[in-house]
């Protein structure tokens, strides 16, 4: 489904292309077909041999009217191979061509024009009407716009009339040049289409394709200045600048160059090398066919020619014809090279460019034959059109480039999006299942916690209680106190079971309050001193039960065996340790004797599994109990409380 | 105990408890105390109601345990009909959840069921003449109340103890704890007793009883308050 619209999506560009190609076709047709004016094919020629280049006079020489011949417009001599070259265009042997041309009886007032399809002068151009100049070429000699239609307004006055006659003179190097079309006449509804029909195609069409890619080959520059490791962008530059290059010759020279004839022969003739050589190394990136011995193959006879033709030494411009032949045997390796390459890799791009450049060649071929004068000179120059071809095919494969890396990007983020959805669900459940677990171990915990403490105090309490009951030594027994005792010992359970937060002075308020009225019925004085204590990051509930038991112990063992009246309970904060001094002036107790009970050993395991210490401090009268604990978190330990 | 018996006419006790045989040790406790007199007891929530329509007590004590309600319904309804007796809860445990709802729900003190008699009967001197009784956890959990930071959020969390309209509400009507008050909670949570606080607060003993049952009294207009914010804001009223 996707992959079916993506090629609909791909085929789309193909068929806009297409229908506007038809249609502009088709408008060039209709235009064509509206269009009149007189065509004057027949001409009389006469040459006339010079040196260097001169101004043309104001008026047409009578002896143009003499020793010629009667030639059929459009007229081309053959351009010689190599003509002679010399160093100043002054020196250079040249030539008059004149063309002597009968208008035909025109009854028309409007204001007429001429129009020219195509000049060939190689050199400066001048026109007459009725004998006087109207009109001539003021720029370059060798790139002058000879392949822009001349359109000519005629004079236009109260005694014009149609002219009789036209005279055309050019000077042009001897050997090459001098060529001339037909010459229509007619009023501006006549030739206007013709004119600007031919206009379009010959230099705009030219003009705006170039530079158009020259735009976009631009933005591939900056493209390829932010991503360096992707030197088709660079190419794509390259592509586009000397395709700028070589298209100036269709579409400047009307006016002045700013550089010489010389220059401008050597860039134009040249930029063709290059082209075919970043033709080369563009479709190279396309079909990954890295060919070193050819690349370098290309790059020196381009490098070679470039060198040859630099000004002052060969003249690019008049040895055109030959040089073009090179280019187009290179042109022809480097397009059948393309081509097998692309089809080993089968790259659909490279082949595009490869059989494009073969077309091109094809062009080319026809365009030297046009160069050459070898077919009629009124046809256009096919490669500007391929140029343009070139222009469309570098557009789409970087658009296409660009379509496929948002799709790869639009798949990624789409694979990453699914993956991470994938991932966050796998998380989701493991940190369920952790947390059950954790839950499970908690409840565990929590019921080992308990079930330990109901079975070393409760538990035992009322088992020996219910024996006594049963046995009916009950007598023997304060049932009272034990009841209270078990009543005390499941508020202390309770107790533990609220979180105290690292306050170890709240859990021991807690115990004070509890024990209080036990404390206050046995006539029991307690004295209160509570310092200031960090929190202890560690005490949680089943630390908080442990030392809750441990002091309520202590309290045990005084009222039940030390006969006290006072006690004195203190809390301090000492380096890394908080100190719960228990301290009573009974009859005093000795720890080094075996214990008798459960109690004493129950007291220093439960100290000891919250990873602190609980030691008698001798004392002048009484007993004084000291439970030390530690700031940190403590060790790990298992506790082995109570049991057999 | 300071506090002794000075009133002429016996203070009119009113006890509801569904447990008999507590039934029993309570008024066997009064029997022995001249200057209190049981006038009445319910076992059920709607014996107590029917209780409530009738003259006003002066001590009111409550199990919040009842068969077919709870007590701190009857604690609130108490409040309204007879604004000036005083209600005690009845709990074994003192926990701080039960007894803390039964202070928003109006009452100013607590009984602990397994005392002996006679301290029940001194409880209930004390809490009719002003005293109440208030543990540590119970202070610290009126502390964290009364502080508006992340520490109630954090009790929230950790004891699943709501705490209505506890951000960014207009608090105006809602009141805070004295300097005073917030020393006394914070000398209670580290254990030291009434007359320990009011000598390291350099008070007499009734002054720290009085910022007790001050403190109690905000508690409940406080809980009212919030009750009232927390229908605002999901439009109740």
């Amino acid at each position: 489904m996707a992959s079916s619209r993506e090629a609909s999506d791909a085929r789309l560009p193909w068929t806009v292309g297409i229908v506007a190609l038809l249609a502009l076709v088709a408008l060039a047709l209709i235009v064509q077909a509206r269009a009149g004016g007189e065509r004057i094919v027949t001409a009389y020629l006469t040459f006339a041999d010079t040196v260097g280049y001169q101004v043309p006079s104001a008026t047409v020489p009578a002896s143009v009217l003499a020793g010629g011949k009667v030639v059929r417009l459009p007229y081309a001599p053959r351009p010689l191979w190599a003509p002679s070259v010399a160093s100043s265009p002054q020196r250079i042997a040249t030539q008059i061509t004149w063309f002597h041309l009968r208008v035909p009886r025109l009854t028309d007032d409007r204001q007429l024009y001429l129009y020219v399809p195509r000049w060939k002068s190689d050199g400066s151009l001048a026109i007459y009407a009725d004998g006087r100049l109207i009109q001539q070429s003021h720029a370059n000699l060798q790139w002058n716009g000879s392949n822009q239609p001349l359109w000519i307004a005629l004079p236009h006055t109260t005694t014009s009339q149609p002219p009789r006659t036209l005279d055309i003179r050019l000077q042009h190097v001897r050997g090459i040049g001098g060529a001339f079309s037909s010459v229509w006449i007619g009023n501006y509804r006549e030739l206007a289409p013709r004119y600007y029909l031919r206009e379009f195609f010959q230099v705009r069409l030219t003009a705006f394709s170039s530079a158009a890619f020259l735009a976009t080959g631009i933005f591939g520059f900056f493209v390829w200045l932010t991503r360096r490791n992707e030197p088709i962008y660079l190419l794509f530059f390259a592509m586009s600048v000397v395709c700028f290059l070589r298209m100036l010759h269709t579409f400047v020279g009307v006016h002045p160059l700013i550089v010489s004839d010389a220059w401008f022969g050597w860039i134009t003739v040249n930029s063709l090398y290059c082209m075919i050589a970043v033709l080369h190394l563009f479709a190279a990136r396309l079909h990954h066919a890295h060919q070193p011995r050819l690349t370098f193959l290309i790059l020196a006879n381009g490098a070679a020619w470039a060198i040859a033709t630099l000004p002052g030494l060969l003249d690019p411009t008049l040895l055109a014809g030959l040089i073009y032949i090179n280019i187009l045997v290179q042109g022809l390796i480097v397009g059948l090279n393309g081509l097998r390459q692309s089809i080993k890799a089968r790259s659909r791009f490279a082949m595009m460019l490869s059989v494009w450049c073969l077309v091109t060649l094809l062009a080319g071929v026809y365009d030297w034959s046009l160069q050459q004068n070898r077919v009629n000179i009124e046809s256009v120059f096919l490669t500007n059109f391929t140029g343009v071809g070139f222009t469309l095919l570098f557009w789409y494969i970087m658009f296409r480039r660009y379509i496929e890396a948002l799709q790869t990007a639009t798949r990624a983020k789409a694979d990453l999006a699914r993956r991470l959805a994938q991932r966050e669900a796998e998380l989701t459940a493991s940190h369920e299942r952790l947390r059950e677990i954790e839950h499970r171990e908690l409840l565990h915990q929590e019921r080992q916690r308990l079930m330990q403490d109901m079975h070393d105090g409760l538990g035992s309490t009322l088992v020996s209680a219910l024996r006594a009951f049963e046995s009916d030594r009950a007598g023997d027994l304060d049932a009272v106190a034990m009841l209270r005792g078990c009543i005390d010992d499941l508020k202390l359970t309770i107790d533990s079971m609220e979180p105290v937060e690292t306050d170890l002075l709240l859990l021991l308020a807690t115990l004070r309050f509890r024990l209080q009225p036990r404390l206050e019925a046995s006539g029991l004085k307690l004295t209160w001193d509570a310092g200031e204590v960090p929190p202890l990051e560690w005490l949680d509930q089943r630390h908080a039960l442990h030392i809750l038991r441990i002091l309520q112990e202590a309290f045990a063992n005084i009222l039940k065996h030390a006969a006290a009246r006072e006690v004195a309970v203190s809390v301090r904060a000492e380096a890394d340790r908080v100190l719960v001094r228990v301290q009573d002036d009974g009859c005093g107790f000795d720890p080094t004797r075996p214990a008798t009970g459960r109690g004493l050993a129950n007291q220093q395991r439960r100290a000891e599994a919250i990873g602190g210490t609980l030691h008698w401090e001798p004392s002048a009268s009484g007993s004084c109990l000291v439970l030390v604990l530690p700031v940190e978190k403590p060790p790990l330990v298992i506790p082995r409380l109570g049991g057999p | 105990m300071s506090i002794e018996a000075t009133s002429p006419t016996p203070l009119k006790v009113v006890l509801v408890e569904d447990d008999v045989a507590f039934q029993e040790a309570f008024r066997t406790a009064l029997v022995d105390a001249p200057d209190l007199s049981m006038v009445g007891v319910a076992a059920t929530a709607a014996e107590a109601r029917a209780l409530l329509t009738g003259p006003a007590a002066d001590v009111l004590v409550v199990d919040l345990g009842l068969p077919d309600g709870s007590g701190i319904d009857i604690i609130g309804e108490a409040h309204a009909h007879w604004p000036l007796c005083a209600i005690m809860v009845s709990t074994t445990f003192a926990d701080e959840r039960h007894v803390i709802a039964s202070i928003e729900a109006g009452a100013s003190g607590y009984l602990l069921k397994d005392s002996p008699l006679p301290t029940i009967v001194q409880d209930i001197r004390i809490l009719h003449g002003g005293g109440s009784p208030i543990s540590p956890r119970i202070a610290r959990q009126v502390l964290m109340r009364f502080r508006p930071d992340e520490r109630q959020a954090k009790a929230v969390e950790t004891q699943g103890v709501e705490i209505p309209g506890s951000e960014g509400q207009d608090r105006s009507g809602v009141p805070n704890l004295s300097e005073r008050e917030t020393e006394t909670l914070q000398l209670i949570t580290r254990g030291f007793s009434f007359d320990e606080i009011a000598e390291l607060m350099g008070v007499s003993r009734n002054t720290v009883l009085t910022f007790v049952r001050r403190i109690y009294a905000k508690l409940e207009v406080r809980s009212k308050t919030e009750a009232v914010f927390e229908a605002r804001a999901h439009g109740l009223l």
